[in-house]
């Protein structure tokens, strides 16, 4: 027998040509769908958006965009997640890892947040565990969707905040 | 130069410029000078310029004018080898080969050192296959310039073709003594290769080997050397050698099966043990190779091919290879390990799905694309083995769980094909199409779907994303020679009835092959001068046997048949739709009225050719003399197109029945199906020894699925000998020499036909093919017994041997139009449909359609909540959002995402 290997992770270019993998990944993932706009708009926001291959199969996928309030940046992830059969191999970190790196090379970024549904419990311990605090809850946030109201999530960078980046990765 | 008509010093310079005009395809230029010389009434009728002045105008698409100036001027100079060459350049121009020859041949009479003339003839002597007349003019040019390569070569190919071996081998001899094989190493080291190709065709291995061995340095391509080498050990059963260049190619390339086989040859293993101990020796070198761990799957049997099965099929399904299938398919030929594969794979599933892992007693566990690819290959295991909708709930399953998983709707598509729902079939493909649209191969099988589904449109807006923009899909499958798509068009043209947009679409593929051969005629030339001669060769055997290509076969197919339909049913004016015929006609009628027709359609079309033919030549008058190129090739291009119109109404139809069968004689003739057309072909050409020779053939390849068809000829033969009167008593003699041989042992006066039919019935009771052909057998002899011939043909049910979605396809096909039952009644119809309904079920032939019972996938998924992300801050698609207070669902997509350990 040979000895096992480990699976491979590594994130894709989302254009065009396969962005309908991107619209199955969401239909199966998220209890919402989105609108064409969004699907036109990923694909010009660049790096913001990956897919993930896990062993060559697209499996999962993030969606951010940049949010200017009062002249600030920010980044705003729209999207994360991963097939089910899939979870808890590392993809949702891969991913989450990706956007950090995005803020750590461009530092124009002065946070990034996101909104979760308050009793989701799983994924605000995730985001937790990458320095991502709660900062305000919204009522009503979701039509629906029970519950309905939602967390935002963020993480804020200040100057010399890379160090805690590094560590996080380490989870 | 021998003329009967020199010109001066001053003419003879404008001739001159004429020629390199010609050479360098300035022909407005060489036009010119042309007619400055001709415009001197002293050389009005100038033969040679007349000659060049044609030949200059039929480059700019002049053809008519071009042939009459060059007889003009051949006449007038009838031995100039200028105007015989130019005469012979012009018919070559035209494709006429033989013609052009004999041009040439005459051009050498009077100049017959011409090296001008003598390779333009041989290259068309090899493009004809003239091996002995090549060989002669590449004789001679050898000896007219043996310094030069070309004609050392050229000889040595002459010679080779004609199997002169020996000669060949020495000419290249004497002409690799003087070469250096430091300037030229490639062209050095295929001509090395090339010799030696000759040596082993002569047989002679020894001399190959110690020739190889010499010359082992300036041979580059080190592993055809090594290749060769082997094969040539084995030949001289120097079997400890052999070993060593084989052991060698393995460390180079551990996949190459040959080089296996060649391994077994070395070693005769006489036992399953040693035999496999071959294998497991180069896996344990090479454990990476996937080929040693397959190969022994082919001989190794029951519990021993369980294990190694297994090992198998763990480590390609944990690497993900999605063709695994294909790869097993070959070892499907035996029951026995089909058994074992669906038993194990139906294992891997259960565990994966319920503890990942394949057994339960594996230590670790497997990743959740392991249980993935396991699905995937066990659906389309199911698939192969005909257990079509238990695949189909698999490969579902597999959708569920990862829908992004293209061939996971590949194989979908192919099941539901197989299940006869080609409309839901076309969806499922159109979804893996739509995943990744840059992949090409996936493109082209939804085009495939489509077609077969019978949206053209949809098809066409498909495949043109790929090809090229402002060319229409046709257009570009034309110019690209891509038979596959024609083909399928072709064939949903015939399914729609549309007989003259099906053979137009057979002839356009007819005709890619003959471009094919006339392309040929490029590389006689230019593989000599790049030495490319092993290619050469190859090159001219492929060209010999081109139309042995499926491609061929069937488009030759469809138009035979199509043209038996035509004949059997003339085509009538605008009548597109075989199904508005009048129904109220007696066969006997119909006959009359066809022939009629025929006669009729005769007159029109020899009227119509004529008016074309003035259309055209009035057409060439009114054409400005501008060197509009392009114009010029456009107009040259709608004049050859086929058109679907006159093809269809072509009034010999059974005669271009024959033109396409040809080739199959030729070509497949191990195959049953070209001597099962050959003998309706004959029939309908009233042909009696054909059809005999055809029958007999027939019978010589028949095999258990074709057998139904054997019997209906020979039925049809034998019911046409006895009813035929005017049988001359030679052809009849013969009929009788070979009765016995044909139909078995009959009394004397016995209706052959009528007892061949009723024994075939009482011996094949149960099987829907033999009942199909016997009762079209039994209307064809009898028309009054129709009822009875239905009868038996429905008498089928699911039980019935030889009962498969295609041939129910093909008796509707056939009870639809009216093909081998005169007119057929609905209720016969009806219950057919309903039969056949009970037993494919899903089949949208038989009235099934999936659309109508459910609504289709994508409206399930994208039912409901519609267009909503706004966001946090700024709602940026907030012109777009119908119902605005709803937020984007940013949280819900973590439910269970974590982070790992």
């Amino acid at each position: 027998m040979e000895s096992k290997k480990k699976p491979r992770i590594e994130l894709g270019e989302i254009t065009y040509h396969n962005i309908k993998q991107l619209k199955r990944l969401n239909q199966y993932i998220f209890p919402i769908s989105y609108n064409d706009k969004f699907y036109k708009d990923v694909l010009e926001v660049g790096d913001l958006a990956k897919l993930a291959f896990f062993n060559d199969v697209v499996v999962g996928a993030v969606c951010c965009r940049v949010d200017v309030l009062d002249g600030v940046k920010r980044l705003y992830i729209m999207t994360l997640g991963c097939l089910a059969p899939y979870r808890r191999r590392g993809i949702g970190t891969a991913l989450l890892k990706h956007v950090l790196d995005i803020c750590k090379k461009k530092r124009h970024f002065q946070s990034v947040f996101l909104h979760v549904q308050i009793n989701n419990e799983s994924a605000i311990k995730f985001y937790q565990n990458f320095g991502f605090e709660i900062v305000e809850s919204k009522e009503q946030y979701y039509k629906k969707i029970q519950p309905t109201d939602a967390f935002v999530l963020r993480k804020t960078f200040h100057g010399d905040d890379d160090e805690m980046i590094e560590k996080s990765n380490g989870y | 130069m021998p003329s009967n008509n020199p010109l001066p010093p001053k003419e003879k310079a404008l001739f001159n410029r004429i020629v390199k005009c010609y050479e360098h395809k300035q022909y407005r230029n060489g036009f010119k000078f042309a007619k400055q010389i001709l415009s001197n009434p002293k050389y009005a009728e100038h033969g040679e310029t007349l000659a060049m002045k044609g030949l200059t105008m039929n480059c700019l698409g002049k053809k008519d004018e071009a042939y009459e100036l060059v007889k003009r001027g051949l006449t007038n100079d009838i031995s100039s080898h200028v105007c015989w060459h130019v005469y012979g350049l012009l018919q070559r121009s035209d494709k006429k080969y033989d013609e052009a020859i004999k041009c040439y041949r005459n051009a050498l009479k009077w100049d017959p050192e011409n090296l001008h003339i003598l390779r333009d003839l041989s290259m068309l002597q090899i493009h004809m296959r003239d091996m002995e007349g090549h060989r002669q003019t590449k004789y001679t040019l050898l000896q007219l310039k043996p310094a030069q390569r070309a004609p050392w070569i050229g000889y040595a190919i002459s010679n080779h073709l004609l199997k002169d071996y020996d000669a060949a081998f020495r000419v290249l001899e004497e002409f690799r003594k003087t070469q250096q094989s430091e300037d030229a190493q490639y062209e050095y080291s295929e001509l090395l290769l090339y010799q030696n190709l000759i040596l082993r065709q002569a047989n002679r291995y020894q001399q190959a080997l110690d020739h190889l061995r010499d010359n082992e340095d300036r041979i580059l391509d080190k592993c055809a050397l090594d290749e060769i080498k082997g094969e040539l050990c084995l030949q001289l059963n120097d079997l400890k050698s052999a070993e060593e260049v084989y052991v060698g190619l393995i460390e180079r390339n551990p996949e190459n099966v040959k080089y296996y086989e060649k391994l077994e040859a070395i070693f005769m293993p006489n036992t399953t043990e040693e035999r496999l101990e071959i294998y497991d020796l180069v896996h344990e070198r090479f454990p990476r190779a996937d080929a040693p761990r397959f190969l022994p799957l082919r001989f190794i049997t029951g519990e021993l091919f369980e294990t190694r099965l297994n090992a198998y099929m763990r480590r390609q399904l944990t690497r993900g290879i999605p063709p695994l299938l294909i790869t097993l398919k070959e070892l499907y030929g035996d029951a026995s390990k089909v058994e074992c594969i669906s038993k194990m794979a139906e294992s891997f599933v259960e565990n994966l799905r319920s503890s990942n892992k394949f057994d339960p007693s594996d230590e670790s566990e497997e990743e959740a694309t392991t249980f993935l690819w396991a699905l995937s290959f066990y659906g389309q295991h199911l698939d192969a083995i005909g257990r079509h909708d238990h695949a189909l709930a698999v490969i579902d399953e597999a959708i569920a769980h990862t829908p992004t998983l293209i061939e996971l709707h590949l194989a979908r598509a192919k099941t539901l094909k197989h299940l006869g729902d080609m409309e839901e079939a076309a969806k499922a493909i159109d979804e893996a199409q739509s995943l990744d649209t840059a992949d090409r191969f996936v493109n082209c099988k939804c085009v495939r779907y489509m077609i077969r589904n019978g949206q053209l449109k949809e098809a066409a807006q498909i495949a043109s994303k790929f090809t090229r923009e402002n060319v229409t899909v046709d257009d570009y499958a034309l110019e690209m020679q891509c038979m596959w798509y024609e083909l399928e068009i072709a064939l949903s043209h015939w399914r729609s009835g549309r007989l003259g947009e099906t053979l137009k679409k057979c002839h356009e593929v007819d005709r890619h092959f003959h471009e094919i051969t006339q392309d040929q005629l490029e590389f006689h030339q230019y593989c000599i001068r790049k030495t490319t001669l092993n290619a050469y060769t190859r090159l001219l055997a492929l060209e010999d046997e081109l139309r042995a290509h499926d491609f061929y076969f069937q488009a030759a197919r469809i138009a035979i048949e199509v043209y038996i339909q035509l004949h059997d049913e003339p085509y009538q004016d605008g009548d597109n739709d075989q199904n508005n015929q009048d129904t109220s006609l007696t066969s006997a009628e119909l006959k009359k009225l066809r022939n009629k027709q025929r006669k009729a359609d005769r007159k029109k079309a020899a009227a119509e050719k004529k008016r074309q033919e003035q259309d055209r030549l009035n057409k060439r008058k009114q054409q400005p003399p501008k060197n509009q190129k392009a114009e010029d090739v456009n107009d040259l291009k709608k004049e050859d197109e086929f058109q679907a119109e006159k093809l269809v109404s072509c009034s010999d139809p059974i005669e271009q029945a024959q033109r396409f069968l040809l080739p199959l004689e030729l070509h497949r003739y191990e195959s049953f199906e070209t001597h099962h057309f050959a003998y309706r072909v004959a029939e309908r050409r009233g042909k009696f020894l054909l059809m005999l020779r055809a029958l007999q053939r027939c019978r010589k390849f028949v095999d258990e699925a074709t057998l139904p068809d054997l019997h209906l000829c020979k039925v049809r033969f034998a019911h046409k000998v006895r009813h035929t009167t005017e049988l001359s008593p030679l052809i009849s003699d013969i009929i009788k020499r070979h009765k016995v041989e044909v139909f078995g042992e009959f009394e004397d006066g016995e209706d052959i036909a009528v007892s061949l039919n009723n024994e075939f019935i009482k011996q094949y009771p149960n099987s829907l093919a033999h009942q199909y052909a016997a009762s079209k057998a039994m209307y064809y002899m009898d028309e009054s017994r129709q009822k009875d011939a239905f009868s038996l043909l429905l008498d089928f049910s699911s039980e019935s041997e030889h009962i498969d979605l295609k041939l129910c396809q093909r008796i509707h096909d056939s009870l639809r139009a009216k093909r081998d039952y005169g007119v057929v009644q609905s209720a016969v119809m009806k219950e057919f449909v309903s039969k056949c309904s009970a037993i494919f079920p899903v089949a949208n032939v038989f009235g099934f359609h999936r659309a109508a019972i459910t609504p289709d996938h994508e409206s399930v998924n994208e039912d409901g909540e519609d267009g909503n992300c706004g966001g946090g801050g700024g709602d940026l698609y907030q012109s777009n959002i119908k119902q605005t207070d709803q937020q984007l669902p940013n949280g819900a997509s973590h439910q269970q995402e974590q982070a790992t350990n």
